[in-house]
């Protein structure tokens, strides 16, 4: 009787395995929700954050630790961007596929170079993220090494749908390429063009492209623009007249229009991110929006 | 199979060296100018700082964390320095629990577990300074469990020693034990809310009105004195009951979600404590109310208004007899908060009370400045 129980139970426990089953994903940013969806088809995608909020800023609310706590896999930028909320989320959804050192907790700024690294002192009250910028997902080169970072993840923590994965990355791998082209082609034309940007939300896109950022409307990081500031890159906009001035959409651009309005450069309002509810919603789509608003500003 | 192993060697080999391990120092300087000395603890007169914290935290491998604040309170009658927190924190046993234990911030209230540094008033509502000394914190033990539910669902059960509840020791090795569950979810894209309960039972004290009532009362007049002379630094709950029910209700509001940029919140809270100790009196209760709009990235405005139920003492034709008192308070504040580390406020207090002595109004100018790591705020 016992044999037959366990029989059946071995059975039964055969075709769960043998069942695709549906990943539970959180993301800290929206592009790797998109991201994810791509890799990892069939997956429940959640993204904490939207192309509207400021991911270093959001609340840890509740509606979020009770999707964490669900999660299999919790994908997140890292280098400090989500320090303010993310450990407050884990603590509480008490989960132990995504506690740090997990395989189900994936920060990708472990997995390449971050630039604009900045040596902080304890006495300091400037707000800079020691471990570098944490937006790379504006670099085109540093998300293909991404996308197959998350992939092995994804083979690692679901290694019954391997196969699945390897061909969703090479499918994607196969589009970035293309992609890639034509964007690289769109960037020629911008090449060392200058720009003005508001906090270092598009480093890492501005250094892939090869313009140059002369002037930041946040007189200090992560310090918000005041108007002093502004009125003192005036001079400098008008000597060297950018392509444009860059926020996001998440940002207040009271700043930047002023400083529009003074110098008549264009003032470009630019997603930070995928818009997972809107027209821009995966990353390609993202920087073909991108790239094709900064050439139209020329 | 292999690479397998190799691949997945590398990934814990990655996260363990760049994650895990990191001792986060932290520091928060606090100092503050204040007008006049009100009625029920919080700040006193003049130059001081009241909550000033050196914090540590390390994770211990990948299954714990280790936390510790040492707090430092100082003004032109004293100072004081004091352990608040040293505990160790499981990271997430099986099926959503979590054990604390060591000397941590009770989980009951809304403020109560949150650190006061983050508090968007310069003292806590009346009903903590009345009826958990501002702040509890104790030592002991405390079990958390999130439910499984789509809906944010949390329980929580705590025992302590009740030693820091009072001025004085507990009288048995349990003093004070909790209970409190909160649940909470979003309403749309731009709103979410919380709500909790929560029962403290208290067994520091041994049936408080039974004690020798003579000797008592007149213990009762000097700590009367002692009490307005040390007002700013309270230790322990001056207003004491067997029972303290607690509820909350919490509301914030930013368009979008986007709370960098702006944000609305409102908070009340309803305390009720039952079978008091050391008075003659059915119960003591109090709640208030409060509203912080935070118009720009630097900028925020807000105003509390709470009330408690409380008695004191009188001789009448050489009788002692309990009386109602009640104070009520009006906070109104102005805040700049020039980087993401410094804020600067400047705050109005306005007291009413009823048979209650050392009410007054005050003006509050409150500087706090953090260094190093910071932990990330609870909701």
């Amino acid at each position: 009787m016992l044999r037959i129980a366990s029989k059946i139970f071995a059975l039964s426990l055969f075709a769960l395995v043998n069942t695709a089953q549906a990943l539970t994903i959180f993301t800290c940013e929206p592009e790797w929700a998109a991201l994810s969806k791509e890799l990892a088809p069939g997956a429940k995608v959640f993204s904490a954050t939207h192309a509207y909020q400021d991911p270093h800023y959001i609340e840890a609310r509740p509606s979020l630790i009770s999707k964490i706590a669900k999660a299999d896999l919790v994908i997140c930028s890292g280098a400090g961007l989500e320090s303010g909320w993310l450990p407050a989320l884990q603590k509480r959804a008490a989960n132990r596929k995504i506690v740090n050192g997990a395989d189900g907790m994936l920060y990708l700024s472990q997995f390449i170079e971050t630039i604009e690294k900045h040596e902080t002192e304890f006495f300091s009250t400037k707000h800079v993220h020691p471990k570098g910028n944490p937006h790379f997902h504006l670099d085109p080169d540093r998300l293909s090494k991404l996308a197959v970072v998350i992939s092995q993840r994804l083979q690692i923590i679901d290694s019954g749908s391997r196969l699945i994965y390897q061909q969703a990355l090479a499918k994607w791998q196969i589009k970035w390429q293309q992609s890639l082209q034509q964007w690289k082609q769109q960037a020629a034309k911008l090449k060392g063009q200058p720009v003005v940007v508001q906090h270092t939300s598009f480093s890492y896109l501005i250094n892939w492209i090869g313009m140059d950022a002369i002037a930041d409307l946040e007189p200090k990081p992560g310090v918000p623009p005041t108007m002093a500031h502004a009125q003192s890159l005036i001079e400098e906009a008008r000597q060297k007249q950018p392509v444009a001035i860059l926020t996001n959409w998440y940002q207040n651009d009271r700043a930047a229009r002023w400083l529009s309005d003074k110098t008549e450069i264009k003032h470009l309002n630019l997603p930070a991110t995928v818009d997972l509810k809107g027209d821009i919603n995966n990353l390609q789509r993202l920087f073909d929006h991108l790239l094709t608003q900064l050439q139209e500003a020329q | 199979m292999k690479r397998k192993a190799l691949a997945l060697a590398t990934a814990v080999l990655c996260s363990q060296a760049n994650v895990v391990n990191a001792l986060e120092v932290g520091v928060i300087l606090d100092a503050y100018h204040k007008s006049e000395t009100t009625a029920l603890g919080g700040r006193t007169e003049g130059f001081g700082s009241s909550h000033s914290e050196l914090s540590l935290s390390q994770d211990v491998a990948n299954f714990a964390t280790a936390h510790m604040a040492l707090v430092g309170e100082w003004n032109e009658q004293e100072s004081d320095l004091q352990l608040e927190e040293a505990y160790l924190q499981s990271s997430a046993l099986p099926g959503g629990l979590n054990v604390t234990a060591g000397r941590f911030l009770a989980d009951i209230g809304y403020l109560n577990a949150t650190h006061s540094h983050s508090d968007n008033f310069s003292e806590r509502p009346l009903l903590y300074r009345a009826f958990l000394g501002g702040h509890y914190f104790d030592d002991g033990i405390g079990v958390s469990w999130l439910a499984p539910t789509d809906r944010y669902w949390r329980l929580s059960a705590g025992a302590f020693t009740g030693d820091e509840f009072g001025e004085e020791g507990s009288e048995s090795s349990i003093g004070t034990w909790t209970l409190s569950t909160e649940f909470g979810d979003d309403i749309g894209n731009n709103a979410s809310w919380q709500m909790g309960v929560s029962y403290l039972s208290n067994k520091t004290q041994t049936s408080g009105h039974h004690e020798d009532e003579e000797d008592h009362d007149d213990e009762h007049e000097e700590h009367d004195h002692e009490e307005h002379d040390h007002a700013g630094h309270a230790h322990g709950a001056e207003f004491q009951g067997e029972k303290l029910y607690l509820t909350d209700l919490v509301w914030k509001w930013a368009p979008q979600g986007n709370n960098r940029q702006q944000q609305v919140k409102l908070a009340a809270e309803y305390a009720y404590v039952d079978d008091i100790y050391g008075a003659e009196f059915d119960h003591y209760d109090g709640w208030y109310l409060s509203g912080v709009y935070q118009f720009d990235e630097n900028w925020a405005t807000g105003i509390r208004h709470g009330r408690v139920n409380l008695a004191e003492e009188h001789e009448h034709d050489g009788e002692h007899e309990w009386e109602a008192s009640r104070l009520t308070e009006t906070s109104v504040m102005l805040s700049w908060m020039p980087t993401h580390t410094q804020r600067l406020r400047l705050e109005y207090k306005h007291q009413d009370a009823d048979h209650m002595e050392g009410t007054d109004n005050a003006i509050t100018f409150h500087y706090q400045v953090g260094f190093g790591a910071h932990a990330a705020h609870s909701f």
